[in-house]
Formats: C-alpha cells, sequence, structure tokens
C-alpha cells in the first residue's frame, strides 16, 4: 500500500513536471515567435530606410541638378536662368554617359518634354524633333521616380533668324531600391 | 477473521479509488486554469503586437506636392518660349506678362493678353494634370502688379491642403507677381 501511495506521488510529480515543461516550452515558443515577429518587421523597416535614404537622395538631387553645370543654361540663352537645362549639353552628356555612371549616385536620370507633349525618344540623330531623354539607365530595381519642372531651352531657327526656344519639361530622378 | 479482512480490503479499495479520481479530477482542473491562463496571455499580447502594427502601417504620411514643385514649376513657365512673336523675337511668357498689359499684339495679329490665357490654361493642365481622379484637385494662378491683378484664373475645387508659391520680376518699371495654389 504504501509502495502504490509512494506511486501515485510519484506520477503525479511526474505529470507536474511535464506539466512544467510544457508550458516552458510554450512560454519559450511564443516570445521567440513575438522575437522573429519583431525582428522582421525591423528588418523590413531598415530595407524601408534604406530605400527611403535613397528617395530622399533623389528628392535632394532632383531639386539641384538642373542648376548644375552638367546641365543648365548658364549664360547661353541670355542672362543666368535658374531651373533651365540646355538640351544640347544634354545630347552630349547622353553621348559619354558611360563616365557619369556613378556621378550622381542614383540609379535613373530622364527628362520629358510635357509642353508641348513629344512622346519620341531622344538621339543625336533626331535631335531636336524628340521630347524623351533617357541619359542614365542603370540596369537595377529602381523606386519610384521624383520629378521637378524645369526649362528646357536650345537655339533655333525660324526664318533666318537664331532665336532662343525654351518648352516645359519634367526633370526625373529614381533611387536605386534596396528592398 | 477472513470476513473482517475482505471488509477491510474493500473499504481500502474504496478510499483508493476515491483517492485515485480525486486526483484525476484536481490537476485536470489545475491544467483547465493554466490553459486559460496562458490563453490570456496569447491573446493580450497579440492585441499589442495588432496595435503596433497598425501604428507602425498607418503611419505613412506623404505629400503629393512638393513645395518647391510650384516654385520651380513657376520658374519654368515665366522661360517658356511662346507663339506669339513681335518684331525682335518669339516672347517668353515672362515677357508675354508685359507686353499683354500694354496691350501689344502679336505679328501674326493675335491678341497678346488671349495667348496669356490659352498658354496659361494649357500648360497649367498638361503640368498638373487637374481632374476628379488625379490627387489635385484644382488651381489659382494670379498674374499682379503692385497696384492691379492682370490675370486670374482658377479650375476645379479648393480644399484645406494646398502648396503654393509665388515668384516676381521687374520689367519696365513695373513689378509683376506671379502666384500658384495648388489644392491636393
Amino acid at each position: 500500500m504504501v509502495m502504490e501511495n509512494w506511486g501515485i506521488k510519484n506520477k503525479k510529480g511526474q505529470l507536474k513536471i511535464q506539466q512544467m515543461a510544457f508550458m516552458l516550452i510554450a512560454v519559450t515558443f511564443l516570445f521567440a515567435l513575438v522575437g522573429i515577429f519583431f525582428l522582421a518587421i525591423n528588418l523590413y523597416n531598415l530595407q524601408k530606410t534604406a530605400t527611403g535614404l535613397e528617395e530622399d537622395n533623389a528628392l535632394l538631387l532632383v531639386s539641384k541638378l538642373a542648376n548644375s553645370p552638367e546641365f543648365s543654361c548658364g549664360n547661353s540663352f541670355g542672362g543666368s536662368r535658374s531651373n533651365c537645362i540646355d538640351f544640347e549639353k544634354l545630347i552630349v552628356l547622353q553621348g559619354m554617359i558611360s563616365k557619369y555612371q556613378n556621378f550622381w549616385g542614383v540609379a535613373k536620370i530622364q527628362i520629358r518634354k510635357i509642353y508641348p507633349e513629344d512622346e519620341t525618344l531622344c538621339t543625336s540623330g533626331n535631335y531636336p524633333n524628340c521630347g524623351i531623354i533617357k541619359l542614365l539607365d542603370k540596369n537595377v530595381n529602381s523606386t519610384a521616380f521624383t520629378s521637378n519642372f524645369v526649362s528646357l531651352c536650345r537655339k533655333d531657327l525660324s526664318d533666318n533668324a537664331i532665336y532662343d526656344k525654351c518648352e516645359l519639361a519634367v526633370l526625373m530622378v529614381a533611387g536605386e531600391d534596396k528592398g | 477473521m477472513k470476513n473482517i479482512l475482505e471488509k477491510f480490503c474493500s473499504k481500502n479499495k474504496k478510499g483508493q479509488d476515491q483517492k485515485i479520481r480525486n486526483f484525476s479530477l484536481l490537476p485536470n482542473k489545475f491544467g483547465q486554469e493554466e490553459i486559460i491562463g496562458f490563453v490570456v496571455i496569447v491573446v493580450i499580447v497579440s492585441v499589442i503586437i495588432l496595435v503596433l502594427l497598425s501604428f507602425i502601417l498607418t503611419n505613412t504620411d506623404e505629400n503629393v506636392v512638393e513645395s518647391y514643385e510650384v516654385e520651380s514649376f513657376i520658374q519654368s513657365m515665366l522661360q517658356y518660349t511662346t507663339s506669339c512673336e513681335n518684331q525682335l523675337e518669339f516672347l517668353s511668357y515672362q515677357k508675354l506678362i508685359a507686353y499683354c498689359e500694354n496691350e501689344g499684339v502679336c505679328l501674326d495679329g493675335e491678341n497678346s493678353c488671349e495667348i496669356l490665357d490659352s498658354t496659361t490654361r494649357e500648360i497649367i493642365q498638361v503640368g498638373w494634370n487637374i481632374n476628379e481622379q488625379s490627387p489635385i484637385k484644382g488651381y489659382e494662378f494670379k498674374i499682379s502688379t503692385e497696384e492691379k491683378e492682370l490675370f486670374f484664373a482658377e479650375e476645379g475645387n479648393k480644399t484645406t491642403n494646398y502648396k503654393g508659391s509665388f515668384q516676381d520680376f521687374a520689367r519696365s518699371g513695373e513689378k509683376y507677381i506671379v502666384s500658384l495654389t495648388i489644392y491636393e
């Protein structure tokens, strides 16, 4: 009888230990799950931050790129102008873009003429009768384009007289997507 | 003696059965309580996670229009070469404003103010794509001198969320102010 009681007590203790073990495993599993969940969120946020920084860089770049020496009109169109891009400079720059691949630290740079609109892709052959200049186009995943309005100016001929012709365009810059 | 022993054994057996029954009931009840406690913890943790998740996901505040865009739009617009030509050149939008104020007529006989009106509306429409489906709901455009308003154009709905900018320039001793407000 004593042996039987001892056996029952022993069984009870074993069950309690089992219960405790299961509980500990379950709690550990729960905290591990919560940890993994927050880690995943943090990792996602880190990727988002990296992409956000790329977007910020594109935003900063787009607001100052038009006034950089590689793009700006300078004094070619009567006095200094802000947000003015020299169309001829762009065509020349397009021909030697391989030297500028990592110069601006972005993935894509495009200029689109919007008024008057023209959907023709620009090359040195069809200049100036075109409207889209794909200046930089790295073969990588990119963020959404950040754009800014610019004036696209060139010299044009009318009745044997040369005059300044400026059209409305958007300068579009996209950073590299790190996600 | 045998009877007494049998009685004792059966009593003892009954007691043992009762003990086993109690033993099998009590831990079961404790287990149920612990499971309920565990479920409560899981529910609380899940609610906290959901609240945090909804806070993280809804915390995206992006502007459709940046203020520098409106500023650069006006700057670019003022440089635009219009179809109005005088004896010297094709007039830029900036020069056309002054030409319109002086009631100038273009070489092809068109009224400079009519060209100013049509060019302005077309450029703004193309630049900002204002319609019901677009994130940009409307605009208000104004050209004025210090004394009077020269030109006014508006379209779409005026909302409480807007971005605006202005540019001023001087021509023939007169100061002109061009302002644009974009409603999101």
